[in-house]
């Protein structure tokens, strides 16, 4: 029995290995549990993504050597607890959720930190994590004008359509509508059959209808995010508000003007509604809640298109880091990682989350798995409408920040209409007004005309 | 005898309309109530059902989750938010109505002032000040904040209390031999007891109920029970049952509270109110 030998060969040989392997590896992770001692805070609006990242926070911290104080808390508290922790640059926070509706306003003020700094130094950031990766449309949300990224996401929300009851609709003789015509034709064939209604949506209008009004040839804003002038009462608004508000009160359930997200979504699963369109996010849970009535006659499609095109809406909820934290390299060590190809595909294969925005995950065969919904590949729909939000950069409208409030007026203007309080014309010019004038409190230079 | 039967079918009628506006006043409560016994499922049922399994998994839920902690964190902080004003304010109304100076009108107008304020307005200098005075998501933050509130409620729910007690009861005890403070104590507090009970009420009520403050100034360990029913609207999801079990628990203790005192409160809110 022979001795193992180490020659000079072998111990050259190791030491080159080590040398090379050195200098591939990004430094930080070169040290060992490098961020032993410290503690990561970080907080983010409750939901399934965190739920699940929760499961392997202790990988993390074995990693790191750090330890994770992560909240989640619901979505409004959240959101109103770190729009002022941010406003005050307060350290209290190293990893946040950037929301896709105060994205604008946080990184407009310079709350959050430039991750583009981050992501371009392989000191801090092997470029195998490919930060291209992420899919366009879900990231245009966590930009600035000069393409500065400030955040990656972590959930997207891509508009679809979705029937819960598509057995009916082929009964009817119909096909999933691809236009808004074919959509009303849909609802008037499925209207009261087996005592559901046709259409089903929540009261965000201003996220709802949007999709509609561009399809009928108008916008919210002249030219965002530099031109703010409202164009909600250009005779292309008023038609898509009047039709859109037809839509609800002819062929929505009773009190469908009050209803919340989950309202809307439960009505569909219990099959008191058929038609909605609306994110991923409200839709998969037909196919997949434990209370759904609908999980085999649910069937999902793209936006109906109108006469101008398909503009179906998206948006996007990433990782930042607010300026005035402490631990950044910490934080963007704890984003890295959360958002890594390798932690997507986990969370993906084994909980099978649906709103993941890498590209190379969601072509990848885990995710088309998670996502052939009732027999359908709802993967291939969900990409398609993120690269077209992506691409055109006509979700431009829904992060400048001041459309929380110009939405609002909108919410009203539909409202009005559905209600029959106001005809289309003098609500949506109600609203326009309402825009204008707040806007103008707001400081926002405004077109003359 | 036609017309004791009239007056008979009278007060019945008055009586069935009085039973009819109570349930319609009461009915948000017994509809949420009813919510709370139900399943997520059982919840959307159309047309509800009226009649149904009865579950309590809402409150199991509740007690196993971090809500259990937020009542806790509710009781402690409303309860020292009652009590703390309580004893520096009813003393500060007895000295306020013996005070003969001209000046005392204009004093307590100034403690007043503390509550015309709108609460949005102290948002950002309190929360400025407590990050630097480490009192963030403390129950001692949110106590400073209610007193600071309740201790004026406090001396203008009291002082006319005190203002309707004639002097020469207390005269009568010094003549007796009783130093002011004892006047005060066994003399002037007792026969106050209505005034306290209704005013201990509105404090406590102030501090359970608020959402704002304990929005703003708690993160996880100070959050109180209005604050944690928030916590169960998901962002994919609410979940009605549990809200609808967390709203009736942060109805509880009111209720029982005001139940208790029931006798004091009526009495409490309308004394004072005629002076002498």
């Amino acid at each position: 029995m022979s001795e193992p030998r180490t020659g000079r060969r072998h111990l050259l040989l190791g030491a080159s290995a080590l040398g090379l392997g050195a200098l591939a590896a990004p430094p930080v992770l070169g040290q060992a549990r490098p961020f032993a001692g410290q503690t990561l805070n970080g907080a983010a609006f409750q939901s399934t993504f965190f739920e699940y990242l929760r499961a392997f926070f202790p990988e993390f911290e074995e990693r790191t050597g750090a330890k994770l104080n992560f909240n989640t808390q619901a979505f409004p508290v959240y959101n109103q607890r770190t729009d002022l922790e941010l406003s005050t640059r307060g350290s209290a926070l190293d990893v946040i959720n950037v929301t896709f509706i105060y994205s604008g306003r946080w990184i407009g003020a310079g709350w959050l930190t430039n991750l583009s700094e981050f992501v371009n130094d392989r000191n801090r950031t092997d470029p195998a994590w490919d930060a291209a990766d992420f899919v366009s449309g879900a990231q245009s949300a966590m930009q600035d004008a000069r393409g500065n990224t400030y955040g990656f996401a972590w959930e997207a929300g891509a508009m679809l359509m979705a029937a819960s009851r598509a057995d009916l609709i082929d009964q009817a003789g119909k096909a999933m509508p691809t236009t808004f015509d074919e959509l009303i034709a849909a609802c008037d064939a499925v209207q009261g059959k087996e005592n559901m209604s046709a259409f089903v949506a929540d009261q965000l209008h201003h996220w709802n209808w949007i999709p509609y009004l561009m399809g009928h040839g108008g916008k919210v804003f002249r030219d965002p995010p530099g031109n703010l002038t409202p164009e909600l009462a250009t005779p292309q608004a008023i038609r898509a508000a009047g039709w859109y508000a037809e839509l609800l009160s002819k062929y929505g359930p009773s009190g469908v003007l009050s209803f919340s997200d989950d309202q809307a979504m439960r009505t569909q699963i219990a099959g008191r509604a058929n038609f909605r369109t609306q994110a991923i996010t409200w839709l998969v849970p037909l196919a997949k809640h434990a209370d759904s009535t609908v999980k085999n006659t649910v069937r999902y499609a793209l936006m109906p298109a109108g006469p101008q095109g398909n503009f179906p809406g998206s948006n996007s909820h990433g990782l930042g880091i607010p300026v005035g934290s402490r631990r950044k390299e910490l934080a963007w060590e704890f984003i890295k990682w959360a958002l890594s190809k390798e932690m997507l595909n986990r969370i993906v294969e084994t909980r099978g989350y649906p709103s993941v925005c890498r590209r190379s995950v969601i072509t990848g065969e885990a995710f088309k798995q998670a996502m052939t919904l009732n027999g359908q590949d709802v993967a291939s729909l969900y990409l398609q409408v993120l690269e077209l939000g992506g691409r055109s950069g006509y979700m431009k409208y829904r992060t400048v920040p001041v459309f929380p409030q110009v939405g609002d007026t909108i919410n009203r203007g539909i409202a009005r209409i559905a209600t029959r309080q106001q005809d289309a014309q003098a609500s949506m010019r109600q609203a326009q007004q309402d825009a204008i004038q707040v806007l103008q409190r707001a400081g926002v230079t405004l077109d003359a005309n | 005898m036609a017309t004791n039967t009239a007056l008979a079918r009278e007060r019945r009628f008055i009586q069935i309309l009085a039973v009819v506006l109570a349930a319609l006043v009461m009915a948000p409560f017994l509809w949420l109530l009813q919510m709370s016994f139900k399943t997520n499922a059982q919840v959307f049922q159309f047309p509800p059902p009226l009649i149904f399994t009865p579950t309590l998994e809402n409150y199991e839920a509740l007690w196993t989750s971090g809500f259990r902690q937020s009542f806790v964190n509710s009781l402690v902080v409303a309860g020292a938010a009652t009590i703390a004003p309580m004893l520096l304010g009813v003393p500060a109304a007895y000295a306020l109505s013996r005070w003969q100076a001209r000046i005392a009108g204009t004093f307590s107008l100034w403690i007043l002032v503390s509550r015309m304020a709108p609460p949005i307005a102290f948002t950002i200098p309190y929360f400025l000040a407590y990050r630097h005075l480490e009192l963030l998501d403390t129950r001692t933050g949110l106590v400073i904040i209610y007193m600071t509130f309740n201790l004026s409620l406090v001396i203008w729910m009291m002082r006319p209390f005190f203002d309707q007690l004639p002097r020469a009861l207390e005269e009568a005890a010094w003549i007796d031999g009783a130093t002011t403070a004892q006047g005060f104590f066994r003399i002037i507090l007792p026969l106050s007891a209505p005034g306290l009970a209704a005013t201990a009420i509105l404090c406590f009520l102030f501090a359970w109920n608020d959402f704002f403050f304990a929005l703003i100034l708690t993160r996880t360990e100070a959050m109180t029970a209005p604050v944690a029913v928030v916590n169960f609207m998901n962002y994919e999801g609410w979940e009605w049952g549990r809200i609808a079990a967390g709203g009736t628990m942060v109805m509880l203790p009111v209720l029982l509270f005001s139940l208790l005192v029931r006798k004091y409160l009526v009495h409490g809110l309308t004394g004072g109110a005629v002076k002498g």
